[in-house]
């Protein structure tokens, strides 16, 4: 509402001209402020609460913060969520970087395979984790297992061993995220200049030398974009974990949004999961600042 | 030209509008239909659409009977759901859900107390089952609907093949977990068979959901009243070390395949080896009886007591209550659906399955009513006298969710590693529960 309230004020003081724009990102912001900034605010507000809507909140101060920081299984989530966001986010980029060069070009049948390889990104999260989830099924029933059989070995308990279940999910996540990043590093390779590489092969240059000197360069934009968004969503992972493994065992895969959202529809405590949330925010948000800070230097440079 | 732009201007400020208002609609709420009307009750489930087809013939021959209308909303994420409602202020005006969550509720305001004579028909209903609806004040704040207490569900076939008894003690569960595994009970030549079927993860607190029951035959009990009014924990019980102990040694560090793979990240949704056909036990609630007649099928298993652990045979006993919401200022229909959700009438539509869904009363809490009778099946005599008999209940005067949610973790964690120290590690638990409990100034 607060959009229709500032327009027509606004037209009466600055040109029409300027007003327009404005009007056409009306719904988009209205959207923004009613789903994204108004239940953000509100989080936040909420994180100095203990939380009772029907006894009334409890300003509490910073008692949340101290209390979820302090907490030893909060604290174990961090190693968690540290490997987890690292070893997926760079898995990703690698794996995406290898299927881009792999599935760059204009044949009929490389634009199959890329659909294909695109599906796990448009498939939700929940079926993919109840698939991998059967994938690594124990025993030999299981397809990993069933493939191992052949070669003599397992059946590994992928996910019920403590040492193992972590980087299952890592497996999992790399390949979900992976064809997103191989489509924006594709756009990247559509615009490396051909006489480069052939300019590279008159030169009689090795392929690593190749990748190195030529397409790593040119498809930089690329990969700061993909740099970019593995800062965002990194450290949030969620659902991968809750349809997994749900945290086990033994907490062994517990990472910090799986914490918080036990703390707040397990237990109830809406206070300490805001706080949880929002220290997750912060330094979510500085972990962007400082990749588009260095991507940003780098352009310069 | 500036005719046109005009136009297009006009056009792009009606579009706006028209989202607006569309975004404002959504906000203010158009799911609330009927909130001011009196004579319509806001009824909140937790239910999937195969149980909610149940709930429906019973609120529709409770509008048929008294004229109030329901306004039914089976949901499956019930507390989510129901946190989001609290913070607008604006509560369903009747919940059913576990039993084990009114303490929960009561701690955050949520319900209204009720006086057990201001149900018609409330004495009906048992005074064990009545018990279990107290508060910590003293106060009563729901109404028994449905109970159930787990029995042990064992393949009868795969008994009579190996030449083995269904088990009465936990020695002999053992024994008959290991001839599943390894004596192929379904004969196909393969390894493919196990003993049990365990939802042993710790999300949403199924460990402990599922391990309670062996706490209580080993003896042991999670937290205790201290017969002041608060209550004390009491998991590192030289019982709850020993029964841990003997769980962990033998259902997930012993023989091979006794449990079935996976156990400790299954909860029950993905724990599908007993209707799979490749485990031959399930110590579960009686709901899945309907499920299990379709497969493995009704003539290939059998529903008897849980073998008796060193301290007897009990059970976990749960089920629903119904609980009034606060503040909604429609008591006396609300009053009137309890009435007819407890009543003969009531109960016998909710136990009944029409077209194949999941019946909702299991135990019916009427005590004039007998659920073998109801069903026309003997076997649900069985878990009735479970319940009536050999069965506890979490304590669920105070908010029982942490204290649940760390031994699930805890459970969890303990028979993850087989060379742990369940001594240490319940010592550690009891620790963490005395924290929750300090947290409810119940530890005095």
């Amino acid at each position: 509402m607060t959009a229709t309230v500032t327009a027509p004020r606004r037209r009466a003081v600055i040109s029409k001209r300027a007003v327009l724009p404005w009007v056409f990102l009306a719904p988009g912001l209205l959207l923004a402020l009613v789903f994204k900034f108004l239940p953000m605010g509100k989080g936040i507000w909420l994180s100095f609460f203990k939380v009772r809507p029907f006894l009334g909140d409890q300003w509490v101060g910073l008692d949340n913060y101290t209390r979820v920081l302090t907490d030893h299984r909060f604290q174990d989530a961090i190693g968690h969520t540290l490997l987890l966001g690292f070893g997926q986010s760079v898995g990703a980029i690698v794996v995406g970087f290898l299927l881009a060069l792999l599935l760059e070009g204009q044949a009929r049948s490389l634009k199959i395979m890329r659909t294909a390889v695109f599906l796990p990104v448009v498939t939700a999260t929940a079926v993919v984790g109840e698939m991998w989830r059967l994938l690594y099924y124990p025993t030999s029933d299981g397809l990993i297992n069933h493939g191992l059989s052949f070669l003599g070995l397992g059946p590994v308990q992928y996910l019920d061993n403590p040492g193992t279940a972590l980087w299952a999910t890592m497996v999992m996540s790399i390949w979900m995220i992976a064809p997103y990043n191989m489509v924006i590093i594709l756009a990247g390779l559509a615009g490396v200049d051909r006489t480069l590489y052939e300019a590279a092969a008159m030169d009689g240059v090795s392929l690593w030398q190749r990748l190195r000197y030529v397409t790593l360069p040119a498809i930089r934009p690329a990969l700061g974009i993909v740099l970019t968004l593995a800062a965002i969503r990194g450290l949030r992972v969620f659902t991968e974990v809750y349809v997994l493994t749900g945290g086990g065992p033994a907490g062994s895969t517990e990472v910090w949004m799986t914490r918080a959202y036990t703390l707040g529809f397990t237990r109830n405590d809406i206070g300490g999961a805001s706080a949880a949330s929002v220290v997750l925010l912060s330094v979510t948000l500085l972990l962007t600042v400082t990749v588009n800070y260095f991507r940003k230097r780098g352009d310069v440079r | 030209m500036g005719d046109r732009r005009r136009r297009r201007r006009l056009a792009a400020v009606a579009t706006v509008t028209g989202l607006m208002c569309a975004t404002a609609a959504c906000g203010s709420g158009s799911d609330r239909a009927g909130a001011g009307d009196p004579n319509t009750l806001e009824v909140w489930t937790r239910s999937n659409p195969d149980s909610a087809a149940t709930y429906d013939r019973v609120f529709a021959a409770f509008t048929k009977k008294t004229g109030i209308k329901v306004d039914y909303q089976p949901v499956v994420n019930f507390d989510q759901q129901l946190q989001s409602r609290a913070s607008t202020k604006d509560l369903p005006d009747v919940m059913i859900n576990d039993t084990a969550l009114m303490g929960s509720y009561q701690s955050q305001g949520l319900l209204k107390p009720i006086d057990p004579a201001s149900i018609a028909g409330g004495d009906q209903i048992t005074a064990k089952s009545w018990s279990s609806t107290v508060g910590l004040d003293g106060r009563h704040y729901g109404i028994p609907y449905s109970r159930q207490a787990m029995t042990l569900m064992i393949r009868k076939d795969w008994l009579k093949k190996l030449g083995l008894q269904a088990p009465t003690t936990w020695q002999d569960m053992l024994t008959v977990a290991e001839a599943f595994a390894a004596k192929d009970p379904d004969g196909d030549g393969k390894a493919d068979t196990y003993g049990m079927v365990v939802p042993g993860s710790a999300q949403n607190g199924y460990a402990a959901w599922w391990g309670a029951s062996y706490l209580w035959q080993g003896g042991a009990k999670i937290i205790e009243p201290d017969g002041s009014g608060g209550y004390r924990p009491v998991m590192d019980s030289p019982a709850a070390v020993k029964t841990v102990t003997w769980m962990k040694d033998n259902l997930f560090c012993g023989a091979k395949n006794v449990v079935q793979p996976g156990a400790l990240t299954a909860i029950t949704a993905n724990a599908t080896n007993f209707q799979d056909g490749n485990a031959g036990m399930y110590l579960t609630g009686p709901y899945n009886i309907t499920t299990f007649d379709a497969t493995p099928g009704k003539n290939t298993y059998e529903v008897v007591p849980a073998p008796a652990g060193p301290a007897g045979s009990d059970v976990l006993a749960d089920g629903e209550n119904v609980y009034f919401g606060a503040k909604t200022g429609k008591t006396k229909q609300e009053q009137a659906l309890a009435a007819f959700l407890v009543s003969p009438e009531g109960q016998r539509i909710a136990m009944t399955s029409v077209d194949g869904h999941q019946p909702v009363v299991r135990i019916p809490v009427n005590a004039t009513l007998d659920a073998a009778e109801v069903r026309h099946d003997a076997r649900w005599s069985v878990v009735q006298k479970a319940y009536e008999d050999s069965s506890q209940q979490f304590p669920n005067a105070p908010d029982f969710a942490p204290v649940k949610q760390d031994t699930a973790d805890s459970l969890n964690a303990i028979l993850t590693y087989c060379g742990s120290d369940v001594g240490s590690s319940l010592k550690e638990l009891n620790d963490t529960l005395a924290g929750d409990l300090k947290d409810q100034d119940l530890l005095k």
